[in-house]
């Protein structure tokens, strides 16, 4: 695993994506980060990254069913791989890690 | 739903641009996004926003591209097959690709050397660094309606310019003189240039010992590499002390204050020595300096951002300044031209200062090197049409397993491309190491394999490539990839030589071809003429010396008019052969330019002149004060049936025509013989001695004529010219000219045959069987060469019908342009071109015939 390096906005995304899990594509991601963060972002840097989380291999595709929406169009739906797991379950376990050895003491104003 | 649509052209625009892979995808975000927006923030805004999201996915990555990675990869793959399989062809034929190539190398070389002959020209002098704001003033002169550019400005100009104008930062002048210089035992004649200080610094000479101020001590002067290196050996130059003696006897010690450094290649303002114009005035070599007096050249600096025509508003002032001056020459008009212009129009300015060339020489070449360029391309193409009729069974093949037109004439091209790309490293090497330095010894320009801008070279070099690449590459390439596999191998694919449009190309290359051998051959027909050329005297046995003092001449005089060997003794003012002074004359009330020196009674003797009608001058003080001699053209222009006795006025003295004498060249062959007066002169004013003795008696007769020199004048370098080499500069640059001449018409020649060789060659291949059946059914030799010659010789005959006269069109405008006196054209050169053309074929195509007339009838008919 040492390999992969997450970027922040690739990780938010693949947490996003993996939260999503069936209907994760473009909009319903960047709606998703909305929420949850507040953050705005473009659609087409979603797509730009979700791009290269496919290229990582740490997301794989598939296009959707066509509905009434989009005009017909159908969505292309992400789905996290075993290794995409993997890298967040790392990346999560470095932080949680790193955040219990913080230690109480240097936090403790009120004595 | 209608109302609700996103803006139409941002849409197309994203259909336009997005990969067909990614479309629909992004598309659909776009459209639901633009729909969400829609209810919630109203149309304008969603519109707003689904314009900024096609703009922002406007992104390499979704870009449509023509070639997916997958095709990509693939194509590589191909050329590197085509690559492999053009350098298997060319091994395969080694002869026919060499013809090829060679051919082409030869193009390529010439018209690389060509590149780099044109481009010294257009990047002459744009070294300096303020060359945009640099000009140099010149002036019209009208005499007898004809207007003249004169690069001579009064003297008092640049100053003048300098103190009125406030657009001009500076003012520099060149006066030239004659100085003897003097370094410890060297003694030489040089041509040494007055200027103003400020010279060096409007100009950026590179400086090699110095610096650009040295000018500015009135005791100092620059000199140039060759000079250090001539009298110091470039030991430590500075501060050294030169000597000179000007021409009025005064001398001057100088010190070096500046060493320039070897002159660049495209500099035109090569001067050996620079002295301070403060001297000049003060070497007297007249009392006082007014209008009327011209110095060499006038260079002005514009202020940054000054345009020139601040200069021309103040023309109309200088004229009348001159003018005021009562000068024997009237300036009609000033002209401006940039330093970047000058050297291209020195051609028509009179007395400019560098070096030039005629535009119709420097396109004369151009044409030619595009001829040769033509030629081989044509060559190229018949060539490479034909001998892929050796691989027609391969281009069946590729077509059936599945090749596409697009693939064959991909391969074709990359294959001539090749062909094409070896040519020109061939060429490169030909030019830098033959044509160039070649080129170079030949032509008075200081031609190196060197262009002024590297990138427009790497451009040219890249341009050349492509030009000839395609030219020659793609017709064949379509041609092949046309041909349809069933009729390949049904073996009935008609090809090559039946074809009108190969038919067609042969004829052309021999058009070009004899178009230049004949243009050629009729030039250097007219070059030679003129070695042959009559003089107008004799120079034979006769040498002369550049007197340099008072009396020195009469000394002379007498000390050799004893010796057994001289034959006569006679001086003038100036020597025939090196160019006359203009005077201009006084008719009534025309003013008549003319040349006119002065010579004494036996100067016309000791040349051998030859008198027409009345006699030569005496040295009685009657003939020396009014009497003249004059040149058939003077009474041809004055149009004078009895010239003897008219009388007119030169240098304010009325002079009467005591006799006239036949035309004569006095200066190089290209210029037209002017008008010319000779009238007498006191023995204290001429400038040259000759002598005329028997040709072998040459050298006893100069040795003791430096003899008496010593005696008289020791410290005047003693500098004698044999009368018969003043036209050697004129004669090495004609005898340029020929080689020049005589090797375009053989390059011509060789791809001529190269090409006439590469088509017989093949065609003959091709006929093989056919001459078999005739020799069976029993026809002589000459039948089959009947036939083998005939489709050739009818395209040969036109093509020279056609170009001949064409090539000898050209020449004559040539020759018209610039030769005053064209020698009449006969009928000989053309003779001779058909002769050597006919020659020259023949031996290319008799290996070829031979193999026809010697098939053996057995072993080609077998097969079938």
């Amino acid at each position: 695993m040492r390999g992969i390096h997450l970027g922040e906005l690739e990780e938010l995304i693949l947490l996003a994506a993996g939260s999503l899990y069936d209907e994760a594509y473009g909009v319903a991601i960047i709606e998703e980060i909305k929420k949850q963060t507040g953050r705005e972002l473009n659609i087409s840097a979603a797509h730009a990254v979700l791009r290269r989380l496919e290229e990582k291999e740490l997301l794989t595709s598939r296009m959707g069913g066509a509905t009434n929406q989009r005009g017909g169009r159908r969505k292309r739906l992400f789905t996290l791989t075993m290794l995409g797991k993997k890298a967040i379950d790392e990346s999560m376990a470095v932080r949680s890690e790193l955040y219990n050895r913080i230690p109480k003491l240097t936090y403790n104003f009120s004595s | 739903m209608s109302n609700s649509r996103p803006p139409k052209w941002a849409d197309r625009f994203l259909r336009w641009y997005c990969n067909p892979k990614y479309l629909e995808e992004i598309q659909g975000d776009v459209y639901e996004l633009f729909d969400m927006r829609l209810e919630e923030k109203g149309k304008a805004m969603a519109n707003r926003k689904f314009i900024w999201d096609v703009f922002r996915f406007f992104r390499w990555s979704n870009i449509k591209r023509s070639s997916s990675k997958h095709q990509k990869m693939n194509q590589f793959g191909l050329f590197q097959n085509y690559l492999k399989l053009g350098v298997r062809n060319i091994n395969r034929n080694p002869v026919t690709s060499s013809i090829n190539i060679f051919g082409l190398a030869i193009a390529i070389g010439i018209a690389i050397t060509v590149y780099f002959f044109v481009d010294i020209q257009f990047n002459m002098n744009r070294f300096h660094s303020k060359r945009d704001r640099i000009y140099q003033i010149f002036n019209h002169v009208e005499q007898e309606g004809d207007n003249s550019l004169w690069s001579d400005t009064p003297l008092l100009l640049g100053p003048r310019i300098a103190a009125d104008l406030s657009s001009v930062e500076a003012t520099a002048r060149l006066e030239y003189a004659n100085a003897i210089v003097r370094f410890e035992e060297e003694v030489f004649d040089e041509w040494i240039a007055f200027t103003d200080p400020v010279y060096l610094e409007i100009f950026d000479f590179p400086i090699l010992y110095g610096n650009k101020q040295a000018l500015y001590k009135k005791d100092q002067i620059a000199i140039s590499h060759d000079m250090a290196v001539k009298y110091f050996d470039l030991e430590d130059p500075l501060g050294k002390e030169l000597s000179m003696v000007f021409s009025n006897g005064e001398k001057r010690r100088f010190e070096v204050g500046a060493v320039m450094d070897k002159f660049l290649y495209n500099d035109n303002l090569r001067h050996h020595f620079y002295i301070p114009i403060d001297n000049f005035y003060d070497l007297k070599f007249q009392d006082h300096y007014n209008w009327s007096y011209f110095t060499d050249a006038t260079f002005v600096l514009l202020n940054e951002g000054q345009d020139i025509e601040t200069l021309q508003r103040s023309y109309e002032d200088w004229i009348s300044l001159q003018h005021g001056s009562n000068p024997e020459w009237l300036i009609k008009d000033y002209e401006s031209i940039s330093l970047n212009e000058v050297a291209l129009r020195s051609y028509n300015i009179h007395g400019a200062i560098g070096w030039d060339l005629h535009p119709t020489g420097r396109n004369s070449f151009i044409i030619m090197a595009c001829l040769l360029m033509g030629m081989a391309c044509f060559n190229f193409m018949n060539i490479a049409v034909t001998g892929a009729a050796k691989r027609l069974k391969e281009i069946g093949l590729r077509k059936v397993m599945g090749g596409a037109k697009r693939q064959i004439i991909d391969q074709f091209l990359v294959e001539n491309v090749l062909q094409c790309f070896l040519a020109l490293i061939v060429g490169t090497f030909l030019a830098y190491f033959l044509f160039v330095p070649g080129f170079d010894s030949i032509v008075p320009i200081d031609l190196q394999f060197r262009a002024f801008s590297p990138l427009n070279m790497v451009v040219f070099f890249i341009l050349l490539l492509l030009l000839v690449g395609l030219l020659s590459g793609t017709y064949p390439a379509f041609y092949i990839s046309r041909f349809d596999p069933v009729t390949i191998f049904k073996g009935n694919q008609k090809f090559g030589a039946g074809n009108a449009f190969s038919k067609m190309l042969l004829g052309f290359q021999l058009f070009l071809a004899f178009l230049a051998i004949v243009a050629s051959i009729v030039l250097t027909d007219q070059l030679y003429h003129f070695t042959t050329r009559d003089w107008g005297y004799n120079p034979s046995g006769t040498l002369f010396v550049k007197i340099t003092g008072d009396q020195q001449y009469e000394k002379l005089r007498n000390a050799l008019l004893d010796h057994p060997n001289v034959e006569g003794i006679g001086g003038s003012t100036a020597q025939i052969g090196n160019s006359l002074p203009m005077k201009s004359i006084d008719y009534f009330d025309r003013k008549i330019a003319v040349r006119a020196f002065g010579a004494s009674e036996d100067y016309f003797n000791v040349l051998m002149l030859r008198l027409k009608k009345g006699r030569f001058l005496t040295d009685q003080p009657i003939d020396q004060e009014t009497a003249v001699v004059v040149n058939q053209k003077f009474v041809d222009q004055m149009e004078w049936k009895e010239p003897i006795n008219k009388t007119f006025t030169l240098d304010s003295v009325r002079r009467t025509v005591v006799g006239v004498v036949g035309d004569f060249h006095y200066d190089q062959f290209f210029s037209p013989i002017d008008p010319v007066i000779i009238h007498g002169v006191d023995g204290r004013a001429i400038n040259y001695l000759s002598v005329k003795t028997q040709l072998e008696e040459l050298s006893t007769v100069d040795s003791q004529l430096k003899k008496a020199w010593i005696d008289i004048t020791p410290n005047d370098p003693y500098q004698r010219f044999f009368q018969e080499d003043v036209f050697d500069d004129f004669f090495e640059n004609n005898t340029a000219n020929i080689k020049i001449s005589i090797f375009i018409s053989c390059v011509a020649l060789i791809l001529a045959c190269l090409g006439l060789y590469g088509l017989l060659s093949f065609n003959i291949q091709k006929k093989l069987k056919e001459f078999g059946i005739r020799k069976v059914l029993g026809a002589t030799p000459r039948a089959i060469i009947k036939v083998a010659g005939k489709q050739y010789s009818w395209i040969v005959l036109l093509a020279f019908a056609l170009g001949a006269p064409l090539g000898f069109f050209v020449v004559d405008t040539i020759t018209k342009t610039l030769f005053p006196d064209p020698n009449e054209v006969s009928v000989v050169p053309f003779v001779f071109s058909f002769f050597i053309i006919v020659v020259t074929f023949t031996i290319t195509v008799l290996g070829q015939v031979r193999k026809a007339i010697r098939v053996n009838p057995a072993s080609i008919l077998r097969s079938e």
